[in-house]
Formats: C-alpha cells, sequence, structure tokens
C-alpha cells in the first residue's frame, strides 16, 4: 500500500490531477452520449438547447429495438451456456487427469485473441456459406464462434478457481469418503467453481452484447442483433442513436458490476 | 497375523523408484509412525495404503482382507491431509457429515454422529463456521472429525501438524494421541519430525530413499540406531571414525560409532566413577551454544570434535573458549553403526 | 526373488493398459470441447492458410504477387501499422502515467477508477464511433469549442487523426487493465530505498521501475498492436468502410456486394498475421534481453 513519500504534498497533488486528468477526457464521450441522448436538438451550438425524455420513448416502444435487444440476449445466453458446458468439464479434466495439456490450452485459448475476427470471418464465411452445414447467415454460427471469443475468459477464471483450491487432495478426500469422482464433481468442485463462474460470464456477456464483427460479417441483417440494429440506424437522429448507446451501456455498466460483485473475495473471519 | 500386514510394496514412477519391497505389521490400535526425510517416499506410502496411489508390486492386508486392488472408496480407511482437505462450500458441520451422508445414512442419524464427533475433537459452536472463517487448529480438528465420523478400520495422517505454528501443534498432538487412544483406533502417522514422532508412537518406521531402515520403539531407535543415517536423523549425535574409537574408548570395531552428546560427561575432581566410564581424556573446548537448560560445548579430543551437552547448572561454571577439561564416556551408551 | 520378477512383468503391462482405458473415459470428455474448437476456431484458420495459396484449385503465390503489386492493399497495410502504431505507444503512455499515480491514490478513488475502466473497456466498436461523431464530428460540441477560441479551423474526424484519437481512446482501458497488476511488482520501499541513496524521482523510474516493468509493458504493448490491427468494428462504423485500413480491406473481399475474392483476402490475411507474429518475435527477443532472463 502506498505510503506517504518524502515530498507528499507536492506528488499528492500531482496524482490526483494525472488520474481526474484522464479519467474526465475518458468520460467525455460517454457524458457527450448521455446529454445529446437526453437534449431536444442540439445542433451548432457548444450546448444543447433542451432537455427530454422523447428519444428514449421512441426508443423503448420500437418493436424493431425490442426484438434486436431480445436477439442479443438470447444469442448471448445461448452461447455462454454452450461455453460453460464445454469448457467446465473439459477444465476438470484438464486439471485432475491431465495437468500437463494446461500448458497447450493456455496457447489454444490465445487464438481467438491473435486471429482477428475478421481473419476468422474469412475462414468461417467459406467453409459454412454453402456447405452440407449452411449456418451462415442463422444465429446458430454466431453462437458458434461467441463460444471461440468467451473462452479465453471463462477459460482463465475457471483455472484459476481450480488453482486456488487443492483439487487433488479435495477429490482424495471425497473418494476416500465413499464419494465418486462424479459425486466428488458436483458436490465439491462445481460449488467452487461458482463464483469464478458467475464473475466470467457476466463479464463474457458485456463484451458478447458488444460484439459487431461476426455478426455483421456473418450474419449481417438477416438476424438483426443489437449492434446491426445500432448500425443500421446510423442515419436516423443521433439523439436516437445516443439513447440507444446509452441503453446498451447501462445494461453493460450492470453487468460489470454484477461481475465485479461476484468476483469479490470474500472476507476471512479468522477467530 | 497382525491387524495390517503389507508385504512386498513396491512404487515407481517411470524409472523412478519411490519406495521398494516394504514390509510392515501394525496390531490393532497401535499408533505406528512413517518417519524420514522429506522425500524418503513416506507420502507416496501412505498414499497407496489408502489407495490413491496405485502399487506396482506387493500387498495389503487389514484384517485378514487382500485390500490391495480395492478402490479407495472400498477400503474403510480416512484420512488427514496435510492441506486440510476440507471442502471450501461446506460449513464444518456438512465437512462433517460428507462421508455419512456417501453412505446412504438418514438425516437423524447422520446428525447425531456429526454432534458426537464435534463434541469429541471440541468444536462446539462452530457447526455452521466455513473452514476460511476458522484458524489453523480448528481447521486440522474439523478434518480430523470428518476422518473419524466413518468409524475408519485404519486412520491415516499426513504431516497433519506441519502447517501449525508450535503452542497448538504441542496441544493438538496430545488431543490426537488421547483420541487415538480413547477409539483405540489403529492409526499410521506421517512426520519428518523426529521429536514429534518419539511422543506419539509406539512404534517408528524409520524411512530413507524409499525403504524402511529401522523399525522399533521410539527407545530403540534412539539408543540403538541400526546405521550413521537412522543416528543423525535421530536428535544429535557424534559420529567418530574407528581409528578415533580406538583412541577414545579403547574400542576396536571396523565401524563407526556413535555417541549421544548427553552421554559424554566432564570429570568431577574426588568424585567415583562406575567401571563403565571410561578414562578421561584431555579435551580442549572451542565453542559453546547456550541451549537454555543445556549447554553444548565443541571440545577437541585427539584431533576430534565431539558435541557435549551439560546441564546448564549456574552461570558461574559456564566453561569459557580455550579452557581445558576431561572428558569422560559411558561406554554404555557407545554403538557402533554401519554406514 | 527372480520368480516374483517374472511374475510382476505381465502383471505390470495389464496395469498400463488399465490405467490408459481408466483415462479414456476422461478424455471422452475433452472431445465435445475439441470438436466446436476445431469447428469454429481452428478449422477457419486452415481455410485461410490453405486458401491463401490456391488459384483455381491448385497452389500458386498470385495472391501474394497481387498484394505485392497493388498499392491500395499496400495502403491498408500501412495506415493500419501506422494507426495501431501510435495509438498502441499513446495509450500505452497514457495508462502507464495513470497507473503509476492510481497507485499513489485513496483506495476507494482507485477502485472507483479501475470499475470505471472495467466498463468504458466495453465502449468500443459501434456505440464509441457514433459518441466520437457527437462530439467530434462537424458539428460536435468539442470541434465547436476549440474552432471558437479558434485552436483549430476544422477538424476532420473521418481522416486518419480522428481515427488516432478513437484508436487511442479504446487503447487506454485495456492497457490499464493489463498494467495494474504488473505494477505490484514494484516494491514501496524501493523508491525510499533508492531515494536514501540520492536519486531522483526521475531517476528511480529511468534506472529501476521501467526495467523491472519493461517486460510487462512490452508484452502489453503487443497487445495492444495486434488489438489495434484487428479492429474493424469501429473504424468501419465511423466511416463506413471508406477509410483504407487491412480489416476493412479483408472483409470487403468476402462480405462486399461484387468482387469477392475470399482467397485473396485469405492471403492479405495471412501477411497480417505473419506481421503480428513478427512483431511478437521482435518482442520475445526484446523481453529474452530484460534483466528478469539474466537472473
Amino acid at each position: 500500500m502506498p505510503k506517504a513519500n518524502v515530498n507528499s504534498n507536492h506528488s499528492a497533488i500531482w496524482h490526483k490531477t494525472v488520474v481526474y486528468g484522464i479519467v474526465s477526457v475518458m468520460l467525455l464521450p460517454i457524458l457527450a452520449t448521455l446529454v445529446y441522448s437526453l437534449s431536444s436538438s442540439w445542433g451548432a451550438t457548444i450546448l444543447p438547447d433542451g432537455f427530454t425524455l422523447d428519444w428514449y420513448g421512441q426508443l423503448l416502444s420500437d418493436p424493431r429495438f425490442l426484438a434486436a435487444f431480445g436477439r442479443s440476449l438470447l444469442i448471448c445466453s445461448a452461447s455462454l451456456a454452450l461455453s460453460a458446458i464445454l469448457v467446465i468439464p473439459a477444465i476438470f479434466v484438464v486439471f485432475y487427469y491431465f495437468p500437463k495439456l494446461d500448458k497447450l490450452m493456455n496457447l489454444l485459448i490465445l487464438l481467438p485473441f491473435a486471429v482477428p475476427p475478421v481473419v476468422s470471418s474469412v475462414g468461417l464465411l467459406q467453409l459454412y456459406a454453402d456447405s452440407a452445414w449452411p449456418i451462415v447467415g442463422t444465429p446458430w454460427i454466431l453462437i458458434g464462434t461467441y463460444f471461440t471469443i468467451a473462452l479465453p475468459f471463462m477459460y482463465r477464471a475457471i483455472a484459476n478457481s481450480f488453482s486456488a483450491i487443492h483439487l487433488n487432495d479435495l477429490m482424495d478426500a471425497a473418494h476416500l469418503l465413499g464419494a465418486s469422482t462424479f459425486q466428488a464433481f458436483w458436490l465439491i468442485v462445481l460449488p467452487n467453481l461458482k463464483k469464478g463462474l458467475l464473475a466470467s460470464l457476466f463479464l463474457s456477456f458485456s463484451f458478447l452484447l458488444g460484439e459487431f464483427v461476426f455478426a455483421n460479417l456473418l450474419v449481417g441483417t438477416r438476424y438483426e442483433t443489437l449492434q446491426i440494429y445500432l448500425y443500421n440506424m446510423r442515419q436516423t437522429s443521433g439523439h436516437f442513436t445516443s439513447a440507444l448507446v446509452m441503453t446498451y451501456f447501462l445494461f453493460v455498466f450492470l453487468l460489470t458490476w454484477l461481475a465485479s460483485r461476484f468476483s469479490a473475495k470474500p472476507a476471512a473471519i479468522s477467530e | 497375523m497382525s491387524y495390517v500386514n503389507v508385504t512386498q510394496l513396491t512404487k515407481r514412477f517411470g524409472d523412478n523408484t519411490v519406495f521398494n519391497d516394504i514390509h510392515f505389521t501394525v496390531e490393532q490400535g497401535e499408533f505406528v509412525t512413517l518417519l524420514g526425510p522429506s522425500g524418503c517416499g513416506k507420502s507416496t506410502l501412505l498414499r497407496s495404503l489408502a489407495g490413491l496411489n496405485p502399487v506396482d508390486g506387493g500387498e495389503i492386508w487389514v484384517n485378514g482382507e487382500n485390500i490391495t486392488h480395492h478402490s479407495p472408496q472400498q477400503r474403510g480407511i480416512g484420512m488427514v491431509f496435510q492441506s486440510y482437505a476440507l471442502f471450501p462450500n461446506m460449513t464444518t458441520a456438512e465437512n462433517i457429515a460428507f462421508g455419512l451422508k456417501m453412505k446412504g445414512m438418514g438425516q437423524q442419524e447422520i446428525q447425531t454422529q456429526v454432534q458426537q464427533v464435534i463434541e469429541l475433537v471440541a468444536l462446539k459452536g462452530k457447526e455452521k463456521h466455513y473452514p476460511h472463517q476458522l484458524s489453523g487448529g480448528q481447521r486440522q480438528r474439523v478434518a480430523l472429525a470428518r476422518a473419524l465420523v466413518v468409524k475408519p478400520r485404519i486412520l491415516l495422517l499426513d504431516e497433519p501438524l506441519s502447517a501449525l505454528d508450535a503452542k497448538i501443534r504441542k496441544h493438538l498432538r496430545q488431543q490426537i494421541r488421547d483420541i487415538q487412544t480413547e477409539l483405540n483406533l489403529t492409526t499410521i502417522f506421517v512426520t519428518h519430525d523426529q521429536e514429534e514422532a518419539m511422543i506419539l508412537s509406539d512404534r517408528i518406521f524409520l524411512m530413507n530413499q524409499g525403504k524402511i531402515v529401522q523399525q522399533g520403539s521410539p527407545e530403540q531407535i534412539y539408543t540403538q540406531p541400526a546405521n550413521e543415517f537412522v543416528a543423525q536423523f535421530m536428535g544429535n549425535t557424534n559420529l567418530v571414525s574407528a581409528s578415533a574409537a580406538k583412541q577414545l574408548f579403547n574400542l576396536d570395531t571396523p565401524h563407526k560409532v556413535a555417541i549421544r552428546p548427553e552421554s559424554i560427561y566432564v570429570k568431577e575432581a574426588g568424585r567415583h566413577y562406575e567401571p563403565h566410564i571410561s578414562s578421561p581424556q584431555l579435551g580442549v573446548i572451542k565453542q559453546h551454544q547456550l541451549l537454555g537448560n543445556v549447554i553444548r560445548y565443541q571440545v577437541e579430543v585427539h584431533d576430534c570434535e565431539l558435541s557435549v551437552d551439560l546441564l546448564n547448572r549456574s552461570s558461574e561454571r559456564l566453561l569459557a573458549n580455550g579452557s581445558q577439561l576431561e572428558l569422560l564416556f559411558n561406554l554404555n551408551e557407545i554403538q557402533p553403526v554401519s554406514a | 526373488m527372480t520368480s516374483s520378477v517374472i511374475n510382476t512383468q505381465p502383471r505390470l503391462r495389464q496395469q498400463t493398459k488399465v490405467k490408459w482405458l481408466k483415462l479414456l473415459k476422461p478424455g471422452l470428455c475433452l472431445l465435445p470441447f475439441a470438436v466446436f474448437f476445431y469447428l469454429f476456431q481452428l478449422a477457419p484458420m486452415l481455410w485461410v492458410v490453405v486458401n491463401s495459396f490456391l488459384v483455381e484449385q491448385s497452389w500458386s503465390l498470385d495472391h501474394y504477387h497481387e498484394i505485392f503489386n497493388s498499392s491500395f492493399i499496400q495502403q491498408g497495410f500501412r495506415n493500419s501499422l501506422w494507426l495501431a502504431t501510435w495509438s498502441s505507444v499513446i495509450g500505452l503512455a497514457i495508462a502507464v502515467l495513470l497507473v503509476s499515480s492510481l497507485r499513489r491514490i485513496n483506495s476507494k478513488i482507485r477502485d472507483g477508477v479501475i470499475a470505471f475502466t472495467n466498463m468504458s473497456s466495453n465502449f468500443a466498436g459501434v456505440p464509441l464511433a457514433f459518441a466520437f461523431i457527437i462530439i467530434l464530428g462537424v458539428n460536435g460540441a468539442l470541434t465547436l469549442l476549440l474552432k471558437q477560441y479558434g485552436l483549430i479551423d476544422s477538424f476532420n474526424l473521418y481522416g486518419q487523426w480522428g481515427l488516432l484519437a478513437m484508436y487511442v481512446y479504446f487503447q487506454i482501458p485495456l492497457a490499464v487493465l493489463l498494467l495494474y497488476p504488473a505494477f505490484d511488482a514494484l516494491k514501496d520501499d524501493w523508491q525510499d530505498a533508492a531515494a536514501l541513496l540520492g536519486a531522483s524521482s526521475w531517476q528511480y523510474w529511468r534506472r529501476i521501475a521501467l526495467p523491472v516493468l519493461s517486460p510487462a509493458l512490452l508484452g502489453t504493448l503487443i497487445i495492444l498492436i495486434a488489438n489495434a490491427i484487428g479492429a474493424y468494428a469501429s473504424v468501419y462504423a465511423l466511416t463506413s468502410g471508406n477509410y483504407n485500413v487491412v480489416t476493412v480491406r479483408i472483409a470487403s473481399l468476402v462480405s462486399g456486394d461484387l468482387f469477392l475474392e475470399p482467397n485473396l483476402a485469405a492471403a492479405i490475411s495471412m501477411v497480417l498475421m505473419l506481421i503480428l507474429a513478427f512483431i511478437t518475435l521482435i518482442n520475445q527477443w526484446l523481453i529474452a534481453r530484460s534483466y528478469h532472463a539474466k537472473s
């Protein structure tokens, strides 16, 4: 923890200036969007003319918006459910039976980071456009690709939960007390992953909701998700799109807040 | 036939032999200790007894039943782990109840049994606490209770005290011994601490490099070490070469000779010594350390440096470095040891 | 003794077979994961690698020749690299400044700032582009404000400087989140010790803090560069695909309305990946030369 430094008064002012300065600049686009979404009109002036909630009213009564939002929620939930079902057993098997594979897995989960989505799209479009499994243009291909985007985050979070427990000792203890491997996994391992898992799920949800590249290139308007809808609305009123952006951002805020609540460490109460 | 019979037990990891040709027996209700330096194979041996590591050869019999190839679930063996291995998502009571639940016991019966064992390990009031809310000593007692409640045929303890601080360790080891005696529980204890082993055990199996090098009561192992390793592992000892043994004790032996620092005395004028005390040898004090109730002198005699422990009776009798003294050796306590 | 040795041999073999069978079942649990990972990550990559060398079903380097002969594609690479390099360097510098000051500030404010950074890292892509249009567009509030004070004549958000500003904006949160834990390596005692030995604050940073942090800084830089080179949503949304960066080039070759050339897109993707690999290699070499490797 930071100690009071030699010339503390002088440097404290400097550090505060730096932090507040950078944070204000970072806040600027968000606040501007907020103000824009609340202003009745804001033309060629520095400050808006008046305030209104009309844009939000318009947005929330637009069935196209509600449908797009619903589609996004559906796809994100489905992708995360798929990821959880695929990743949790895989990590358990890696950690418990093949610990040497962890290194390989750590390399593999870098791929979704290292290969830009645009590049993956090139291959995905050709592989699944006219094949025996024509899923381009359907939500199915998004669910599959979103699994790869969520994978690094989910793997790291769950792997961290695994390293935090003495997995082998816990399994041994459960076995000696008469539990089968499946019982031990279900009753002991899974409950201990809950926090890390939930945190990573909310976090993944928040950035899957903002995913545009795959949605635009692989599916586009054929299954309009929130981001596609947002992009397609670019020609309409800027106030309307601002209200849209802020609604989206509010949702992301909620998700990241939930994620941080679950990732907070429990306070140890030793007696 | 003894309660536990282990014959020819062997374990390898690849080309690396962890332990080889292990034989021992344990009687019902006996408290035995597998003692040895880290890496000697004692923990792996314990895990093999529990069925957590498969063995490559040999057999394990318990109460006339060959359990060598039984799964851990079938063995009826309880174990307390060095890391406690408490299930972090369960309270004290839930942790203890786990094994009974796995047996399919009824809720009512589980509760009474859990309550009994909680009282036995003095954890009343901590039933609803999670492991992270307990102190190290409390966690260890939960682990012990969890292993005891299923009434195991054998209790295995893998360095259960090593993560605790000295005061709690002393208290807890006595508690473990008391409970073990009360339940007449056959117990195998693993430790690298020779003091702990001597205080607790009925018998000690001293291991080194995958073999049991000596087994016997604590007294036997301390006073009659089978070889150099045992002599040095069990407390402090002076190992003198065969030629020095001839000079010091007038003893003809091809082996080195061990003598404990407390079996060497300083000659006091006018006192009569019994025949098993050697003739005096002149020595010079090189160094001394104050260990509390004992002072340990490093004394040079005939080019041979010996540790000599004397009771710290009063500060006036402290001998300065460089002073000369006459040493006597208790010949009954000298022990030729093979390499 | 000999007989027992002979006896254990077949037994051992049997045991290894049993062991192998025992691992089969858990191995099967890995299968669904592996299948999905292959279908949606590895297979598309392999397609790109193979098809970048295919022209009309036969092996050829024609697509690569085309890249080297097309000034348009090369301009895309130049623009991408320019944006990536500068946005990463500037973003990293700002993040270092922020993180080093964050560690010397009230812990409540610090946690708040970190939470905000976490959140603003999601303020990217299309929403970010819209926000930038609102403040820095032709009639944006900030543009007007700066014009009024005579600081600028006009600001073209849709050109390289506007894009750079936006890139820097989305690089900062990522850089902060990556660097923040790395600064744990700096012990507060070091600065005190350095001060007692007569080092100024600047000398402490120059001689101690930066060398200790250099692997983390280099590692963060590489992730930022990769992030910027791969960026598509924000630049596409801001310029409607009219600014020539390499991701826009690739996308237009596979999803435009005319002139679809997926194999050329694959070749451009390969060059892009090679550039990233090359940068990573230089980075690894620099990290290997840093003090961590010498200890």
